[in-house]
Parts: C-alpha cells; sequence; structure tokens
C-alpha cells in the first residue's frame, strides 16, 4: 500500500526536464539573457526548450522564435492574465502544462528555461513549477536596489546584476551594489553580467549546469 | 457536507487550474465595446451564462460527470467538443485550460487525473476543460449538482476577474455583478437537462471578439 502511495506521488510529480526559472522587473535583461545562453548551451550539448511569459503582447517569445538561434517550435508562449506573478507562483499550471507539452514533442529534452514576464521585486518563483531559479535585476535600475531586499532577490538561487557596463554613466558604484547584493543574500551568488558584451554569461551557465544538470 | 467541502474547494479561486488566464472572451468584446456600461457587462455575462454555459458547457460537464472513469465515453464528449467549437481560439484555449486543470490534478496524485493527461500526451484524448472537470469531479465524489454550481460560478467569476485586471470595472462593482448573476445561476443548474440534450452555444458578439482576439496586437489573457 505504503508502495503503491509512493509510485503514485512519484508518478504525479515526474518530469523529465529541469526546469529553470528567469524572473526580474520589466527591462532587466530577461530575454537578453536567454539570448546570450542559447549559443553557449547549444555548444556544451545541452538540449533545452524555452517558455515565455509575456505579460501584454508575445514580444519576448517572437524575438526568440525570429532570432535564428533555436528552433522556433522549442520556443512556448504562455499569457499570463494580466498577473505575471500569479502565472509563476500562485497559479503555476499553464507553465506547468507547457513543459509537460514541451517534454512530450521533444523526448530528449533536459532543460526547460521559464522566462517570467517583467514584474517587480516581490516575484518568486514556486517551486512546484522549477526547480532553481535566477532573478535578474540591472544596474540602471539603481544601485539601492539590492538594500530593497525584494523576496525575489532575496529567494532566488542566483541573482544576475545585469548591464554593468551602464554603471559609470548612472551614476552607481558598482563595487559596492555588488557587496550590498551579496551580504543581504546571505553569500548566495551573485553574478555580475554585461550581455550585450557576452560578460559573466558563461558563469550563469556553468551555474545552471552545476545546479540542474549536474555538469561542473 | 464533504461532498459540499469538496465543491467549494474546486470553485475557489485560489485552486490552481490556469483559469485566471482566460478571459472567456471579455478582452475581445471590451476591445469592440471599450465603453461597455455596467449594466451591458451584467447582461453580457448573464448571456454567457445562458447561451454558453447553459446549453454546451454544462451539458458537456453532466456528460463526463456520468462517464466516470470510462476513457473512451470522456474522449466521445471531448471530440464532439471539439467538432462543434467554431473559433479556433475558444477550441485551444479550452483545451489549455483543461491541460492545466489535469496539471494541477496530477500533481496532486489524483489517479483520474494522471490517466487522463497520459492519454492526452498520447493524442488520445483531447483535454477540454468542461470534460475534464466533469470526470474529475466525479472522480473526488462531488455531487452532480454541485459540481454544475461549481462550473457555473467559476465561468462567472472569472468573467469578472477578468473585466477587473482590463481596468472595465472595479472590483467593487464586479462583486455587485456576480451577486447579481448567483439567482440566474442557481436557476439554470436547478432546470433539469434532457438526456439527449445537445451541445448548443451562440453568443455572436463574444464568438466575433474571440477570433479578432487571436490577431490583437496587445492582449492579457489567453482567448
Amino acid at each position: 500500500m505504503l508502495h503503491a502511495l509512493r509510485q503514485a506521488k512519484a508518478q504525479a510529480t515526474a518530469t523529465v526536464a529541469a526546469r529553470v526559472g528567469i524572473g526580474g522587473p520589466v527591462g532587466s535583461g530577461k530575454t537578453a539573457l536567454i539570448e546570450a545562453l542559447i549559443p553557449v548551451l547549444q555548444r556544451r550539448g545541452v538540449d533545452f526548450a524555452v517558455v515565455t511569459n509575456d505579460l501584454v503582447t508575445k514580444e519576448d517569445a517572437e524575438r526568440l522564435r525570429r532570432s535564428g538561434l533555436i528552433d522556433p517550435d522549442r520556443v512556448s508562449a504562455v499569457e499570463a492574465g494580466a498577473c505575471p506573478h500569479t502565472v509563476i507562483r500562485e497559479d503555476p499550471t499553464l507553465n506547468i502544462a507547457a513543459g509537460d507539452e514541451l517534454e512530450a514533442r521533444f523526448p530528449g529534452v533536459e532543460l526547460i528555461l521559464f522566462e517570467s514576464g517583467g514584474d517587480n521585486l516581490a516575484s518568486t518563483f514556486s517551486l512546484d513549477l522549477v526547480d532553481w531559479w535566477i532573478f535578474v535585476i540591472d544596474v540602471a535600475g539603481g544601485d539601492d536596489i539590492p538594500r530593497k531586499r525584494g523576496p525575489g532577490l532575496l529567494r532566488c538561487d542566483l541573482l544576475v546584476v545585469n548591464k554593468i557596463d551602464l554603471a559609470p554613466h548612472v551614476g552607481v558604484d558598482l563595487d559596492r551594489m555588488l557587496a550590498d547584493a551579496r551580504q543581504v543574500r546571505g553569500g548566495k551568488p551573485v553574478i555580475a553580467t554585461n550581455l550585450k558584451a557576452g560578460t559573466g554569461v558563461e558563469a550563469v551557465a556553468d551555474a545552471i549546469s552545476a545546479a540542474v544538470l549536474f555538469r561542473i | 457536507m464533504l461532498p459540499l467541502l469538496r465543491a467549494i474547494w474546486q470553485a475557489d479561486a485560489a485552486f490552481p487550474s490556469g483559469a485566471f488566464a482566460f478571459s472567456y472572451g471579455i478582452e475581445g468584446a471590451l476591445a469592440l465595446r471599450p465603453d461597455m456600461s455596467l449594466g451591458e457587462f451584467e447582461r453580457l455575462c448573464a448571456a454567457v451564462l445562458q447561451q454558453r454555459w447553459a446549453s454546451y458547457d454544462r451539458i458537456a460537464l453532466q456528460r463526463a460527470f456520468r462517464a466516470g472513469r470510462d476513457l473512451d465515453a470522456l474522449a466521445a464528449v471531448d471530440r464532439e467538443i471539439e467538432a462543434s467549437t467554431m473559433i479556433e481560439a475558444l477550441r485551444a484555449g479550452s483545451r489549455r485550460n483543461g491541460a492545466s486543470f489535469l496539471a494541477a490534478h496530477a500533481r496532486l496524485g489524483q489517479p483520474l487525473a494522471l490517466k487522463l493527461r497520459a492519454q492526452v500526451k498520447a493524442g488520445d484524448c483531447l483535454g477540454h476543460i468542461a470534460v475534464m472537470q466533469g470526470a474529475i469531479w466525479a472522480a473526488l465524489q462531488l455531487d452532480e449538482q454541485h459540481a454544475a454550481l461549481c462550473s457555473a460560478y467559476t465561468v462567472a467569476s472569472g468573467l469578472i476577474t477578468a473585466a477587473v485586471r482590463l481596468g472595465a470595472v472595479g472590483a467593487l462593482q464586479g462583486q455587485s455583478v456576480l451577486q447579481a448573476l448567483l439567482p440566474l445561476i442557481d436557476a439554470l443548474v436547478a432546470t433539469p437537462l434532457d438526456d439527449d440534450a445537445e451541445l448548443e452555444s451562440f453568443i455572436p458578439i463574444l464568438d466575433i471578439a474571440a477570433a479578432r482576439h487571436v490577431h490583437a496586437e496587445l492582449r492579457l489573457f489567453a482567448n
């Protein structure tokens, strides 16, 4: 009886591919991070797909599909019903179903990236949906962002601080911003990126590989 | 009281089933009629309940409820919905909502949901929401009438929630509309259904709105 129950539970929650969330405010660079990761993951032989949660349009999904970087069929768009946080936290079932559908269509897929619609610092991913998640903020949002200690920034598995090249132009003390981020996160990882130049992308791919693909 | 409690559980908007991302055609209708008054909105909601839910969703729900664990019978109702829903966006939306509903119950370990999810994955079943609700709610031992109330209420509250999120009505205005719709839901559910009732739906403005919505540049909801 106990064995049967355990089997049913395992069957209920079993997913084939590792599921990674990428959240963060509008314009912080979530889509840019995926665009930068695609060639790196491809070079490493990772079989992956992407689910986007555009808030209003299908802009992000279409941007990835038209990028020429990835088979457009490997990009699914899930409408967020005006609630970008609901679709990844309170009710992630549309995203779970989209992931299941990608797994069914691409049997070898080992990683699915879920891009959240742009939200605020309070947005977090449900662990029903993802195994591990990244939160992206950007330097141009101000160096006080880490000190605001939003749940997204504090609870994510990896914090990415993007657009570091803009720091001198927007009056941000980058070293202090990164130190604040590490301090409020209690030592959990923080990676600084300039996605336009590719800075930090390999480190993000390394973190994903180590955390959910078990490749060091 | 347990069947009633289970119905409340399933009608609760906090139960994750993907329904929040569907506007039931309201987003498209508001794009066509951005100046819709509260009275017009209430009449539109009533029309959805009378001319779509009662004559279509309810019949599919009841057939699925009575089919129970008969997967072939469930697949037959599913195919009938697919064949009789003219607008592609509504067909696809119903399947996607059904898939989300199944995903939730499958994750909760409901045995029939696991079987149905496998059926949908294999292409043996399409997974329309009314069919999945009927089958799963029967498996959860809801009372048949409670299941119908649950279905009608979630449609009504879904319409209101979508309109509130779109800024078309205020949160409390929406609740006044929902409150006004409750006697209609009660009356519709109390009306007996013929065993041979056929699926019928006719709300041209919503069908046109849903068809236009697919091509809309800006859209918050899946349909």
